[in-house]
């Protein structure tokens, strides 16, 4: 009767050592992924991409190491714990900084167009004082197709502005400001050179 | 023996068997390939921050698929019974994951400094062919279309240089690459339009000579025009006495051919009249005889190949007038010339003074050397 006994409780430390293994933080890890996927949503891989791809690497590390706790017969989850808690923060905190610099850059686009809408203002009515002397004429020629062709680029910015796609606008916007520019400085240097001349 | 030392003897007999038993367990669990999912996992994360799945997107996606491939094998091999696991395939696709990873940070690596020269060489080119063309805008009509792929171009150029900037060259070679093609085909057609216009310089060169020619021979006065060079000469007894600076139409390039092209007439023509300040709202102003028994035959024949509409007009009084001085070529045909250039050739010429108008007196290479033209730009 007594061996038996020994024997039971031989095999069933046996069996608590087998199965006294940890429990996958499934909750954790599924946690982390939709604070991913909802830094995704708020664009993170556009606005803060480097930071997004870093903690889409942590998250894969983790999940790395969970298989491997789950493969070893004693297993050990506290430290991948530990790790998706600081990732379930930093994907929360990637949120959040997302949407303060996709806000950011919608200020900035906000502000080039009104920049750029003044300044092709300032560019008509400039042209209107321009030389037209010798070749003048065509150079004006030239610049009003480049006026209409920065005209239609602000549009297709204001079109990718309306449709939250700010950092292409942003991207237009520079360039038309760019151009915009150059055709002011031109302008203004004519019109100074003409007036050095009387 | 002593039944305490049976029992003793027992229980270590039982552990022994049972650590055994366990030890022989413990070694028969396979050993999953950590180290080959670890270098995976590095060399994908090398691979992201070499932008791979910018620049070497195809490469990238296939190493992400094996590492995720692998991943699920070992999720599946961990939920099987701990001694029946193989982590064969898991290894497999490890490996084969971190081979693409490399590649993919090798291949991303050298795109994206091929493309840094690439992008900057092409944008210098680009840049220099626009200061090249601004010259040809100054003498070529071309059409409003060229002129707004050119500018549509130059914008293009400023946004690649914005990405640039950022560092996404993929973005701004994209760019550069839609740029060129705007502007690379605008040019390569105006020098194809060029190109083709002057097919008809050793005509008009062989018109100026018989003219100059004639006047030496009679003793008497020509107008030549040349719309290329945006002159008009006058000879006398052989010789070039005056140059003035003249204007022509919106189209001049090309021969007129019907009422309202605003092309200037290329032919020879003679001074029908003059017409003094009173009666005309140019200045003053010299009649040609256009249209010319030349040009009346070239339009019947345009009409008759259905080249201009059956109800077009020829159009008529063609002059040399003032009111130029514009910089731009602004006549509705007519040859403008300043007020005080006017007044001088209105003194000088009587009706009936030949008027020779060409295209141009110089060949196309030289016009071509003359204003840096250069055929290369449109080639590569």
């Amino acid at each position: 009767m007594k061996k038996t006994i020994v024997l039971g409780f031989a095999a069933l430390t046996m069996v608590a050592m087998l199965s006294s293994c940890g429990k996958v933080p499934q909750e954790k890890i599924d946690a982390a992924n939709a604070a991913i996927d909802s830094a995704k949503v708020a664009e993170a891989d556009v606005y803060l991409a480097a930071d997004f791809t870093a903690v889409q690497d942590s998250m894969s590390a983790v999940m790395a190491d969970i298989e491997v706790q789950k493969s070893k017969l004693f297993k050990k989850f506290g430290p991948a714990n530990e790790k998706l808690d600081r990732i379930l923060t930093m994907a929360q905190q990637l949120k959040v900084n997302a949407a303060a610099k996709k806000e950011e850059v919608k200020k900035e686009v906000e502000g080039l167009m009104t920049e750029v809408a003044t300044m092709m203002e300032e560019n008509g009515k400039l042209m209107k004082k321009a030389p037209r002397g010798k070749e003048g004429a065509a150079v004006l020629e030239q610049m009003k197709a480049e006026m209409t062709a920065i005209e239609a680029t602000i549009t297709e910015a204001k079109g990718l502005y309306d449709n939250g796609k700010y950092m292409d606008a942003s991207n237009k916007m520079k360039a038309a400001k760019e151009s915009a520019t150059k055709i002011n400085t031109e302008l203004n240097d004519a019109i100074a050179k003409v007036k050095v001349k009387k | 023996m002593r039944p305490f030392y049976k029992y003793i003897l027992l229980t270590i007999s039982i552990f022994l068997i049972l650590g055994g038993g366990v030890s022989l367990f413990y070694y028969s669990i396979p050993t999953p390939p950590v180290g080959e999912v670890e270098y995976a996992l590095a060399s994908l994360q090398q691979a992201s921050q070499s932008k791979a799945q910018r620049y070497s997107k195809k490469t990238y996606k296939k190493a992400k698929a094996c590492f995720d491939s692998a991943m699920k094998h070992w999720n599946y091999q961990n939920k099987r019974f701990i001694l029946k696991r193989d982590y064969q395939k898991v290894s497999y696709f490890a490996k084969k994951s971190a081979k693409l990873a490399k590649k993919a940070t090798r291949s991303s690596s050298n795109l994206s400094k091929n493309l840094v020269i690439t992008v900057r060489e092409n944008i210098d080119k680009l840049s220099e062919l626009i200061d090249n063309m601004n010259q040809l805008f100054h003498r070529l009509p071309l059409p409003e279309d060229y002129r707004n792929k050119i500018s549509k171009g130059k914008i293009l150029i400023n946004e690649a240089n914005v990405e640039f900037k950022k560092g996404d060259y993929l973005s701004a070679s994209e760019k550069i690459s839609v740029a060129e093609e705007l502007i690379m085909g605008s040019y390569k057609k105006s020098l194809d339009d060029m190109e083709e216009y002057f097919n008809s310089q050793p005509y008009w060169n062989k018109l100026v000579r018989n003219t100059i020619r004639n006047t030496a021979n009679n003793n008497s006065m020509a107008i030549v025009v040349d719309k290329f060079a945006r002159k008009l000469y006058i000879y006398q007894n052989g010789l070039k006495k005056y140059e003035f600076e003249a204007e022509f139409g919106k189209n001049w390039m090309g021969r007129k051919r019907l009422k309202g092209d605003k092309a200037t007439p290329e032919g020879i023509y003679l001074i029908k009249s003059k017409i003094p300040a009173k009666k005309t709202k140019y200045f003053r102003a010299l009649l040609l005889n256009y249209p010319n028994a030349a040009d009346i035959a070239y339009f019947n024949q345009e009409k008759a190949k259905g080249r201009i509409p059956k109800n077009a007009h020829i159009g008529g009084l063609i002059e040399i007038h003032g009111d130029g001085g514009k910089g731009t070529d602004w006549t509705d045909g007519c040859i403008a010339l300043t007020n005080a250039d006017m007044l001088k050739v209105y003194k000088i010429v009587e009706p009936g003074t030949p008027v020779v108008i060409v295209g141009s007196i110089a060949d196309f290479n030289t016009v071509a050397s003359n204003l840096n033209i250069k055929r290369s730009h449109t080639k590569g």
